[in-house]
C-alpha cells in the first residue's frame, strides 16, 4: 500500500514537472564529472571522515555512507541528499557547505558507492537535480560461487 | 565468612592456591571451573571501613584502563517544552512527540500518554509511530495497551539511538524548557507527564534482568554542602527572548519541587557514616534505567503484541503522508530538527564514558562536579566541568558535535578517584 502510494506521488510528480520536460534521469547514467568527485574526495576528508570515517565506514552510532545508506535514499531524487546535506551537514556546522561543494560531496559519495561519473557536472540544485533519481549500481554478482566441498 | 567455598576450598587453601603452593596438580583440577582470580572475587571479603568510619562500600575502580566505552549525544531541547502538537500532512494527521532535552527517558511514558489521547480523538483502529529511540518505542508499546495496531518506521532500533547515548536516571525535569517560553501552563503538563512516567517505571521494579532500579546516590564535598541558589546575573543583558538560545542557567525551568512527594530527598549524613574519602557525603536514592534490558523488555512487549518494525529513512514532512496508517505519532528526536525544519530545536551535547560493569560497587557518586553511576552494562562517568566557570545547565547548549572526547572522560575520573583512596597517612 505505501510502495503504491509512493508509486503514484512519482508519477505525480513527473506529470507536474509537465510533459515537454525528459523523462526521469539515474545516477546509473553518469550524472556528475570525475573532477567533481575528487574534489568532494578533499571535502569529505576534511568535513565528514571525522564522524563517518576514513573510508564511509561509520559507527555503530554514526551512519556508515555506503550501502545500507545508498538504500535509505534510494528510489528518491539525488536533490533530497543534496538538501539534506545543503541544511543538515556536517552536524556541527549545519548549513556550512557552499552549493558547488555540496554538489561535489554528493558527487565523491556517489561514486565511492559504484555510480559512474560522466560528461557533465551534477547541478548545484534546481530542477535538473530533482529528475535525477538516485539509483544504486546494479548488483554485481561474485564471477565464482562459493566453492563447493568435496 | 570463613570456612570453605563454593569449591570447597579453605581460606588457607585458596590463598596458596593463588601463590601456586599447591602445585600444577592441584590447578589443573580446577581450571575447569574458573580461574583462579575469579574465585579470589567472588570470595572477597568486604572492605574495611576508612579510618573513623562504621560503613564501608565496594570501592568503584576508576583507573584509566577500565574505560570501554565513550558515548555522545545531542538532547534535543526546546524552549518551550517538548513538542506535543497536531498537524496534518495531506490526509494523514501527525502528532509529535519529540523535543524532550534532557528528560527522554524520564518522561517518555508520560509523553506517550500525552502523544496517544490526541491521536485517540480521530479513533484509529492503527497507528504508525515513526522513531524507535525511547519516546517513540514507548509510545508504541504504549499505543499497543490501548489497543491500537502498531508499525514502527525508523532508521534505527532504540540499541542504536541517541537514547542509548544517554545516562539514563529519572531526571524529568533536566533541560526540559525554559520557563518564559513554556509559559505558565506548562509545570502542570509536566507534572502530569512526570507522575505518569514515575508510575509507569515503578511497574517494571523487580522483573527480570532489572530494567529499573534504585540504588544510593552520594553527593560528596570538601567543604559543607550548599542548596544551589540560582540567581540571574545582571550582566547578562541577552536571552532567549532575545537571540533565540538561553544565556544563562535561570531561563531553564526547574520542576522537580513538584514532585518531591515521591522521589527521595537528600539528607547529609553523619562522618562516621560516611564511606568515601571526602569530608562532607550526603546521600539520596535515585531511579535508573539499564538500557539494555529496558530495551530488550519493550521490544519483546512490542513484537509479543503483534507490532511491526519497518526499517525507513524519512526525508521530509511529505513521506509521512505516504505510509498507509493515517495516524502517525512523530517521535524523532533531535532530528525533527532538520526534518521537520523545527529550528526550535536547540542542541545541548553531553557525553558519557563507561567502565567495566562493577556489580559489587552498586551505588552513585557525584564530586567535584563528576558523576559516577554504577549499572549494569557499565559505570557511567559524567565530567560536567567546564573552564573557566562552571555553566551548570548551559554546558553543551548550541553544541551539536556528536563526536565523543575520551580526554573530558579520564581527566574526570583523576579528579574523582581520591574519593576512593584511603586517606593519606591512613590506617
Ligand atoms: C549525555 C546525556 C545524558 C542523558 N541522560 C538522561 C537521563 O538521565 N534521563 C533522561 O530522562 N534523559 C536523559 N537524556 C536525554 C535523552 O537521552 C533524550 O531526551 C532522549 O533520548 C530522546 O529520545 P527520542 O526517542 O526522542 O530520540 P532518539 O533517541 O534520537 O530517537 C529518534 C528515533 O527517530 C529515528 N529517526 C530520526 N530521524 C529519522 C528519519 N529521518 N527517518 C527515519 N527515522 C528517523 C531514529 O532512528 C530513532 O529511532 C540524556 C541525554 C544525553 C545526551
Amino acid at each position: 500500500m505505501a510502495r503504491a502510494l509512493s508509486v503514484i506521488a512519482l508519477a505525480a510528480t513527473a506529470i507536474a514537472i509537465g510533459a515537454a520536460s525528459p523523462a526521469p534521469i539515474t545516477t546509473r547514467q553518469g550524472v556528475f564529472t570525475e573532477d567533481q568527485a575528487a574534489a568532494g574526495a578533499q571535502l569529505y576528508a576534511t568535513r565528514c571522515a571525522m564522524c563517518h570515517g576514513k573510508m564511509r565506514e561509520g559507527t555503530y552510532e554514526t551512519p556508515s555512507l555506503q550501502d545500507r545508506f545508498i538504500a535509505n535514499w534510494s528510489k528518491a531524487p539525488v536533490a533530497d541528499l543534496y538538501d539534506y546535506l545543503a541544511r543538515a551537514m556536517p552536524q556541527f556546522a549545519p548549513g556550512s557547505l557552499k552549493p558547488a561543494e555540496t554538489a561535489q560531496i554528493v558527487a565523491y559519495l556517489l561514486k565511492a558507492n559504484g555510480l559512474p561519473a560522466g560528461a557533465k557536472p551534477l547541478p548545484e540544485g534546481g530542477p535538473t537535480l530533482a529528475r535525477i533519481m538516485l539509483e544504486p549500481k546494479a548488483p554485481s554478482l561474485s564471477a565464482k560461487a562459493v566453492p563447493r566441498t568435496k | 565468612m570463613a570456612g570453605r567455598s563454593q569449591f570447597g576450598l579453605s581460606a588457607l587453601e585458596r590463598r596458596a592456591l593463588l601463590k601456586g603452593s599447591l602445585g600444577a596438580a592441584a590447578f589443573a583440577g580446577m581450571q575447569s571451573y574458573a580461574s583462579a582470580a575469579k574465585i579470589a572475587e567472588v570470595t572477597a571479603p568486604p572492605p574495611m571501613p576508612l579510618p573513623g568510619r562504621k560503613v564501608a562500600l565496594v570501592p568503584l575502580r576508576v583507573t584509566p584502563d577500565q574505560l570501554i566505552d565513550v558515548k555522545c549525544c545531542i538532547r534535543p531541547f526546546r524552549a518551550a517544552g517538548p513538542n506535543l502538537g497536531t498537524q496534518m500532512i495531506g490526509d494523514t494527521l501527525v502528532v509529535h512527540n519529540y523535543g524532550h532535552g534532557g528528560s527522554g527517558w524520564s518522561l517518555s511514558w508520560g509523553s506517550a500518554d500525552v502523544a496517544l489521547g490526541k491521536a485517540l480523538s480521530v479513533l484509529p483502529k492503527e497507528i504508525a509511530v515513526v522513531g524507535c529511540g525511547i519516546v517513540g518505542l514507548t509510545t508504541a508499546v504504549l499505543a499497543q495497551q490501548y489497543g491500537l495496531k502498531v508499525t514502527i518506521y525508523a532508521r534505527d532500533m532504540i540499541q542504536r539511538t541517541r537514547s542509548f547515548r544517554a545516562s539514563g536516571s529519572f531526571t524529568p525535569s533536566s533541560r526540559v524548557a525554559l520557563t518564559e517560553p513554556a509559559g505558565p501552563e506548562f509545570g502542570d503538563l509536566w507534572e502530569r507527564m512526570a507522575r505518569f512516567s514515575w508510575k509507569a517505571f515503578r511497574t517494571c521494579i523487580g522483573l527480570p534482568g532489572n530494567p529499573v532500579e534504585f540504588q544510593d546516590n552520594y553527593g560528596l564535598s570538601d567543604t559543607p554542602p550548599q542548596r544551589r541558589v540560582r540567581e540571574p546575573n545582571p550582566a547578562i543583558t541577552d536571552s532567549y527572548a532575545t537571540r533565540g538560545i538561553p544565556f544563562q542557567e535561570t531561563e531553564f525551568a526547574h520542576l522537580d519541587d513538584r514532585i518531591k512527594d515521591i522521589v527521595p530527598q537528600s539528607s547529609l549524613l553523619p562522618p562516621e557514616e560516611n564511606p568515601f574519602n571526602a569530608a562532607y557525603a550526603s546521600r539520596t536514592s535515585h531511579m535508573y534505567f539499564n538500557f539494555a534490558s529496558y530495551g530488550h523488555m519493550l521490544l519483546t512487549e512490542f513484537f509479543g503484541r503483534g507490532g511491526q518494525f519497518v526499517m525507513r529513512d524519512f526525508h521530509g514532512p511529505a513521506d509521512y503522508a505516504k505510509l498507509k496508517e493515517k495516524v502517525v505519532i512523530n517521535c524523532t528526536g533531535y532530528a525533527a530538527r532538520d526534518l521537520w525544519q523545527d529550528k526550535t530545536i536547540i542542541p545541548v551535547r553531553g557525553q558519557t564514558g563507561w567502565l567495566v560493569p562493577q556489580p559489587d560497587s552498586h551505588y552513585a557518586v557525584r564530586y567535584k562536579n563528576v558523576m559516577l553511576m554504577s549499572k549494569a552494562d557499565g559505570v557511567c562517568v559524567m565530567n560536567n566541568n567546564s573552564i573557566p566557570e562552571d555553566l551548570g545547565d548551559m554546558f553543551g547548549v548550541g553544541n551539536s558535535m556528536e563526536l565523543p572526547n575520551p580526554a573530558d572522560i579520564q581527566a574526570g575520573l583523576k579528579l574523582i578517584a581520591p574519593v576512593f583512596a584511603p586517606p593519606v597517612g591512613g590506617a
